[in-house]
C-alpha cells in the first residue's frame, strides 16, 4: 500500500490556536453594529388553548423596537420531517394553541437585553388550560386528549422540493399517533420455531440532552438594500438551516447566507430548525437591524431538543449454542408535542442494527406517539443507544441463561466483510470479528469475566454500528479548490467544525493528495455562499462523503497540474511526482517546477485560464433519493462503522454507586485519516455514554422539566472518567472512502452504555431495564432481588 | 443607577458605566470585547466563564461586574505573551485536549490556577482540581494529559530560568 504523509498522521488540530487563546468566533461571541436582542417568550402550560394576546404594553417599552406573535407572521409552519406522508407539525409561533411547556409564543427585539426581558414582562397572554397527556402508552388510548388536529399542508412539502415527485397529504394523527414504521425480513413465526430458546424484555429509556457546552444563539441581519439575509447559527450544516430559512422567510434559497462561526459542540442537538432562528431573522427583517437571540441553559433544555425516549421490547430467539433465528421488536418512541424526528428514529433503531448481527427473521414494528412533552430529535447515534442498550442487553442474558460466553455468542452471530444487507446494502469492509477479538484480549475478558462478583467488579460488553452518510438533502457534498501565486491552495468545502476535527480532516485529505504539508492548504468552510453544496456533518457523513469530495477535487487540481508540466517539462506525466509544493519527474529530479512557478506559467501559457479544481460525491450513487423509512426497505449507505467497548465497573453495595474503572475500545474506523481526533472522538462518545448509562436523564413531572440545570441534570466531570480509556484501532480500509476512511464517534456512545449496564449485571447478577443505572435504581434492584 | 468600575484586565486599566446586577463575565465580553470568557450555564455550573481574580479562579458569571471594582482579571487573551503560547495552550494543542473549543478557556485558566499552586500534581490531584469546568467534547482524557504534559514543561522552564540567574 502506498505510503501517506499527511493522512494517518496525528497531526494537530489547524484550529487548535485560535481556540487555545480564546480568539476563536463562535456565534455566541458574534455581534453587529446597532445589534438588537431578541427575547422569546414561552407557554407555561402543556397544554393550553391561547385565547388573547396583548402585546400594547409590551411595545410602548422604551427600547422596544418589535414585538411579534402569530399574527403577525401567521401559522408558518416547519419541521424536520416534512414528508408527502409526513408534513411539517411545527410553527415558529404558536397560532390557537400550545402543546409543550416551553413552545414559543411572542418574541420582542430591544436595544438591550434587560429592556428585552422587560418586555417580556409585559406581554399578557390570556390561556384556556386543556387537559394534557404524558404518557405515551396513555396518548394512544381511546379519549386521550388530542393534541393536533389534522394538519394541512398549504404548499409543496420539503421532499417535494427537494425532487421527490409526491404530492404533500394532509395528516390527522388518531390516537395521537405520528409515525408508524413496520420494518423486517424472513419469516419471523418460522424462526421463533425453530428456536430452542426464546427471551422476551421490556427496557425504557428516558430522554437526555446533548449539553453542547455553547447554548443555542442565532444572529440574523437582513440587508434591505440587498434583499438578504446574513445569519450566524450554531449548526450541523447550512443546505437544511437555509432551506428552512428562505421557505419560513418567504425570500429564494439564494437571498440566505449562512455564515462560518465555529460552533461550541452539537451532538445532534443543533440540526433541527428552531423557532429561534426564524424569530431572530424575523425580528431583523422587521426592524432593519442585526438581531440577535441567545438562549439561557435552561432554554435549551426545554426548547432545543432532546433525545427520544422509548419502551423498547425485545423478543429473541436462539439455538442452544447462542445462534439468533429470530427478533421480534416493538418499540414506543415518545416525541413530545411535535414529529420531531420520529419517523426517522423508527427507522434507525432498525436501521443500525441490522448491520451487526446476521438474524434471519426480523420483526420490527415501531410507533410514535404525541405526549405534551419538550420535543425530541437525534443525539449522538438516533436511536441506536436505546435499542443497543435494549439488544446488547439482553443478547447478554440469553447467554447467561444458556451458559455462554456473551462475547463469543456475539462472535457467532456477527456479518461479516461482504454480507449484503436485507435492504440491498453491503459491508464492504467489517471490522467485527477481528474488533471483538482484539478488545476481549486487551482487557483481559476471559481472565476476567464471571469471575469479579464477590470483589464487586463486573466486566460487560457492547456492540453498535452507524452509517457513513445517507440520503437527505443535498444528497451529496462537494468541494472546490484553486491553486494561490505563493503555491498553496485554498479548498472551499461546506463541512462544518464543531469540535469534530472536520477542517484538520478536509485538509489533510486535500494536502495528501497534492504532495504538500497541512500549512499549504486554507481552508474556507461552512460559508454558504463561498463552498458548494454540502449534506452537513449530521448523518456521519463528513469523511466518507465530504472527505471523498475533497479527496476528488484535490485530484481534479492534480490532474490539471500534471497536464501543464508535462508539457512545460517535456516529461510524460506518469514520471511526474508532487512533493514539497513542487512537481519534479522521477528519472531526472532536475527537471522540476514549484507550484508557483507553474501558477504563473500557467496563467501565461492558458491565457488566463486558472488551476481550479472540483470534486463530489454523494453516500449512495447507485440509487436515487430515499429509501422507505416506514417500511425500512431500500439502499440508505455504502459504509458502516463498528464499534466495540468493554467496560470494567465496580458496583458498591452499600450505595449502588457503579464506578467506571476501564473502558476498552475497538474502532473500525476504515482508516484513521487523523488517529488523535479519531481516539478523541471515541474517548468522547465513551465518556458521554458513561454519563447516559449511569446519571443522564430529564426528568418530566406534568408536563415539567424539572431538572433543567447542571446542578440536576449532571453531565461527566473529571472525576466521573475511568482511569483508562484504551482505543484500538481496527483499520479494515474500506474500498469506497477516502483513503479507506469510515465515520467515526456515534457509535461508541451506544456500545459504551451497552457494555457499562452488562458490566453491572457481571458484578451484581442485577439486570436493569431502565437507564440510568442510579444509585437508587442499583439499590432497588438489591433489595427487590433478596426478596 | 449606573455605577463607575475600574478593572485591570490583563494588565491593561478599564473603565466602565455598568448596572448593579450587571455580572463579571458580562462586562468583560460585552464591555472589554474580551469574548474568551465563555457563559455555558449563567449560574456558576460549568466553569466556561472561569478568569482569575486577584489570583484566585473563579466563575466570573456568579461575579457582580461591581464587586470586581479595582481588582485585577486574567482572561485567556491574556495568558500567552504576544504570539508565544503558554506551555499550557502549547499543550492542549498537542495532546488534542481540545474539539469544540468552548470550555479551553475556562479549562486552561483553571488549570493554570491549580499548577501555581501545585506544579507538580498527580493525575487524581488534576482531575480533583480540574473538576470544576465541564466538557462536552473530549472524555477529559487528552485534557488531564495536557495540564500533566504542561507542569513537566514549566517546572523545566522555570529551571532554565532559575539557571539563566533569573
Amino acid at each position: 500500500m502506498k505510503k501517506h504523509s499527511v493522512v494517518g498522521k496525528s497531526l494537530t488540530r489547524v484550529d487548535g490556536i485560535a481556540k487555545a487563546t480564546g480568539r476563536a468566533k463562535f456565534t455566541y461571541d458574534m455581534e453587529l453594529p446597532n445589534m438588537l436582542w431578541g427575547r422569546i417568550l414561552r407557554s407555561p402550560y402543556p397544554h393550553a388553548k391561547i385565547i388573547n394576546i396583548d402585546t400594547s404594553e409590551a411595545k410602548k417599552l422604551p427600547g422596544v423596537k418589535a414585538v411579534i406573535t402569530a399574527k403577525d407572521i401567521g401559522p408558518v409552519r416547519y419541521g424536520f420531517v416534512d414528508t408527502p406522508r409526513y408534513p411539517a407539525d411545527q410553527l415558529v409561533l404558536a397560532t390557537d394553541k400550545v402543546r409543550y411547556i416551553g413552545e414559543e409564543v411572542a418574541a420582542v427585539a430591544a436595544t438591550s437585553k434587560d429592556i428585552a426581558d422587560e418586555a417580556l414582562s409585559l406581554i399578557k397572554v390570556e390561556y384556556e388550560e386543556l387537559p394534557a397527556v404524558f404518557d405515551p402508552e396513555e396518548a394512544m388510548q381511546d379519549g386521550a386528549p388530542e393534541i393536533h388536529d389534522e394538519i394541512v399542508p398549504d404548499r409543496p412539502c420539503a421532499w417535494e422540493d427537494w425532487g421527490v415527485a409526491r404530492k404533500a397529504r394532509s395528516y390527522k394523527a388518531e390516537n395521537n399517533i405520528c409515525a408508524i414504521s413496520q420494518q423486517g425480513h424472513g419469516d419471523i413465526e418460522k424462526g421463533f420455531k425453530e428456536s430452542e430458546y426464546i427471551r422476551e424484555d421490556k427496557f425504557y429509556i428516558p430522554s437526555t440532552s446533548h449539553m453542547a457546552m455553547e447554548p443555542h444563539v442565532a444572529l440574523a441581519n437582513w440587508d434591505p438594500s440587498f434583499q438578504k439575509f446574513d445569519v450566524w447559527l450554531t449548526h450541523m450544516g447550512y443546505e437544511v438551516k437555509r432551506y428552512w430559512l428562505a421557505r419560513a422567510l418567504d425570500v429564494p434559497i439564494s437571498r440566505v447566507r449562512v455564515r462560518k462561526a465555529y460552533v461550541g459542540g452539537a451532538f445532534g442537538g443543533k440540526i433541527d430548525p428552531f423557532s429561534y432562528e426564524f424569530l431572530a431573522a424575523f425580528l431583523s427583517r422587521m426592524t432593519l437591524r442585526p438581531v440577535k437571540i441567545s438562549l439561557t441553559r435552561e432554554e435549551v433544555f426545554i426548547a432545543c431538543r432532546l433525545s427520544h425516549r422509548f419502551i423498547i421490547n425485545v423478543k429473541t430467539g436462539v439455538k442452544k449454542d447462542g445462534t439468533i433465528m429470530a427478533q421480534e421488536i416493538k418499540a414506543i418512541d415518545d416525541p413530545g408535542a411535535y414529529r420531531g424526528s420520529s419517523p426517522v428514529v423508527l427507522f434507525l433503531t432498525h436501521g443500525f442494527r441490522r448491520p451487526i448481527y446476521n438474524i434471519p427473521n426480523a420483526k420490527h414494528e415501531g410507533i410514535g406517539v404525541y405526549t405534551n412533552k419538550s420535543i425530541c430529535m437525534p443525539r449522538r447515534g438516533h436511536g441506536s443507544p436505546q435499542m443497543s442498550f435494549s439488544v446488547e442487553s439482553q443478547l447478554d442474558q440469553i447467554a447467561e441463561d444458556l451458559g455462554l460466553d456473551p462475547a463469543e455468542l456475539r462472535l457467532k452471530n456477527f456479518r461479516k466483510k461482504g454480507d449484503v444487507l436485507p435492504n440491498g446494502d453491503t459491508l464492504h469492509s467489517c471490522g467485527l470479528a477481528e474488533g471483538i477479538q482484539k478488545a476481549m484480549e486487551v482487557s483481559g475478558w476471559k481472565e476476567k469475566r464471571g469471575k469479579g462478583r464477590d470483589k464487586n467488579r463486573g466486566i460487560g460488553i457492547g456492540v453498535a454500528a452507524m452509517f457513513n452518510g445517507a440520503q437527505y438533502y443535498p444528497f451529496g457534498a462537494a468541494a472546490t479548490m484553486k491553486l494561490n501565486p505563493d503555491g498553496t491552495f485554498t479548498l472551499f468545502c461546506g463541512a462544518i467544525e464543531f469540535g469534530q476535527g472536520s477542517d484538520t480532516a478536509m485538509s489533510q485529505i486535500a494536502a495528501e493528495e497534492l504532495g504538500v504539508g497541512l500549512d499549504d492548504i486554507i481552508l474556507v468552510s461552512a460559508d454558504s455562499e463561498l463552498c458548494p453544496i454540502d449534506h452537513g456533518n449530521w448523518l456521519s457523513g463528513g469523511i466518507f462523503v465530504t472527505g471523498e469530495a475533497v479527496r476528488k477535487a484535490a485530484v481534479n487540481v492534480r490532474e490539471q497540474i500534471l497536464d501543464f508540466a508535462s508539457g512545460w517539462l517535456e516529461v510524460k506525466e506518469d514520471d511526474l511526482v508532487l512533493k514539497d509544493r513542487k512537481v519534479y519527474a522521477k528519472s531526472d529530479p532536475e527537471k522540476a517546477m514549484t507550484f508557483a512557478e507553474l501558477m504563473i506559467n500557467s496563467i501565461q501559457a492558458r491565457n488566463g485560464d486558472p488551476i481550479l479544481g472540483k470534486g463530489f460525491c454523494k453516500p449512495v450513487p447507485e440509487v436515487e433519493f430515499y429509501p422507505s423509512l416506514s417500511k425500512g426497505t431500500g439502499r440508505w449507505t455504502n459504509a458502516y462503522t463498528f464499534s466495540i467497548i468493554i467496560a470494567e465497573v465496580e458496583v458498591d453495595k452499600e450505595t449502588g454507586k457503579v464506578k467506571v474503572l476501564k473502558l476498552t475500545s475497538a474502532e473500525d474506523c476504515g482508516y484513521p485519516i487523523n488517529p488523535l481526533a479519531v481516539e478523541g472522538q471515541v474517548e468522547s462518545q465513551a465518556v458521554q455514554g458513561l454519563g447516559d448509562a449511569l446519571f443522564e436523564q430529564i426528568i418530566i413531572e406534568n408536563g415539567r422539566i424539572v431538572n433543567p440545570t447542571l446542578t440536576d441534570y449532571k453531565i461527566p466531570g473529571t472525576l466521573d472518567i475511568p482511569e483508562e480509556i484504551n482505543v484500538n484501532h481496527i483499520i479494515t480500509n474500506d474500498p469506497k472512502g477516502p483513503f479507506g476512511a469510515k465515520e467515526v464517534g456515534e457509535s461508541s456512545r451506544s456500545a459504551a452504555i451497552a457494555a457499562i449496564a452488562n458490566a453491572v449485571y457481571d458484578a451484581t447478577g442485577l439486570r436493569i431495564k431502565e437507564l440510568p443505572l442510579t444509585p437508587e435504581r442499583v439499590l432497588q434492584a438489591f433489595m427487590d432481588k433478596k426478596e | 443607577m449606573k455605577k463607575r468600575i475600574e478593572l485591570t484586565i490583563n494588565g491593561e486599566h478599564y473603565e466602565f458605566n455598568v448596572e448593579p446586577w450587571r455580572t463579571l463575565v458580562e462586562v468583560i465580553r460585552e464591555e472589554a470585547g474580551l469574548t474568551g470568557a465563555k457563559e455555558s450555564c449563567g449560574t456558576g455550573e460549568c466553569g466556561n466563564c472561569l478568569v482569575i481574580l486577584d489570583g484566585k479562579p473563579v466563575n466570573s458569571c456568579l461575579v457582580l461586574a461591581v464587586d470586581a471594582n479595582g481588582k485585577d482579571i486574567l482572561t485567556i487573551e491574556g495568558v500567552a505573551e504576544g504570539e508565544k503560547l503558554h506551555p499550557l495552550q502549547k499543550a492542549f494543542v498537542d495532546h488534542g485536549a481540545i474539539q469544540c473549543g468552548f470550555c479551553t478557556p475556562g479549562m486552561i485558566l483553571a488549570a493554570k490556577s491549580f499548577l501555581e499552586k501545585n506544579p507538580k500534581p498527580t493525575r487524581m490531584e488534576t482531575k480533583e482540581a480540574m473538576e470544576g469546568v465541564l466538557c462536552r467534547c473530549t472524555g477529559y482524557v487528552r485534557i488531564l494529559d495536557a495540564v500533566l504534559a504542561a507542569s513537566q514543561e514549566m517546572m523545566q522552564e522555570n529551571k532554565t530560568a532559575t539557571k539563566g540567574g533569573k
